[in-house]
């Protein structure tokens, strides 16, 4: 019910409105970030090195590192 | 940890549990323990009705200062391109946990587990609740014993709350230890 109705909604949106389209990539934005984060953390977890992650994004290991390597030490 | 604890304590807990699932909160925090100990009508919630606490009061408080989990990614949004996010969720979720879409490195996941978390200040709370029972020479953690073990920590989201509602650890030890000597 609830998505029969975020379905309806999306199906009456104008996809060339700027505030509808701009929104949705915000969104999917922070939605890749969060799922990246989660799959770094399984993956370094799991004893992957910062290079083969790196690799599986597409990005350098120094990139990848910059970004989730102190996330871990600043927790609590 | 929890042998010592007492029906209502373990209820605190597992309501605790309940409240950041609910908040889509990945992450158990003391605002969570406050919730659970107000939820489970024990001694604690007692205690804390006496200063005029009450859990829809502080729910909203929770609200206000850590916010929903996901606020950043609108469901809406991602329906206009297709993306059911109750699907991501749900595959997430079933990978990673309960509430695994809204953790943001508050806590330290210990391997793939399916329960939430909590956070170094939440089981700091829970040790110092312990404390609290043994410096009142009981042998049962009681709700009351949490609610002095979330005013001891005096840092976290729930001392906070509670400070701003004049509740302090001295007048809270005050009650628990002097209507037991009475």
């Amino acid at each position: 019910m609830a998505a029969q109705q975020t379905r309806d909604l999306a199906g009456a949106v104008d996809s060339t409105d700027p505030q509808v389209g701009l929104a949705a990539v915000a969104s999917l934005r922070n939605l890749v970030e969060r799922l990246e984060e989660l799959h770094v953390a399984n993956a370094r977890e799991r004893g992957w090195s910062w290079q083969e992650i790196g690799a599986a994004l597409g990005v350098s290991k120094q990139a990848v590192h910059r970004k989730h390597g102190r996330r871990r030490r600043l927790l609590g | 940890m929890f042998e010592r604890f007492t029906e209502d304590a373990r209820q605190a807990v597992a309501l605790a549990q309940e409240e950041a699932v609910a908040l889509h909160h990945g992450w158990i925090g003391t605002e969570h323990i406050l919730l659970g100990i107000l939820r489970a009508d024990g001694d604690g919630a007692r205690l804390l009705a006496g200063f005029g606490v009450e859990a829809a009061g502080v729910r909203d408080d929770v609200v206000r200062i850590v916010g929903l989990g996901e606020q950043d990614i609108d469901r809406d949004a991602l329906a206009t391109l297709g993306i059911d996010l109750e699907a991501v969720r749900e595959r997430v979720e079933r990978a990673f946990g309960p509430g695994a879409l809204s953790r943001r490195g508050r806590c330290r996941r210990g391997g793939i587990g399916h329960s939430v978390p909590f956070t170094a200040r939440a089981k700091k709370v829970l040790e110092l609740s312990v404390r609290e029972a043994v410096d009142l020479a009981e042998r049962d953690l009681r709700g009351e014993h949490l609610v002095l073990g979330l005013l001891r920590e005096g840092e976290g989201v729930a001392a906070r709350i509670l400070t701003a509602r004049g509740v302090t650890h001295a007048a809270a030890r005050e009650r628990v230890a002097g209507r037991d000597a009475a």
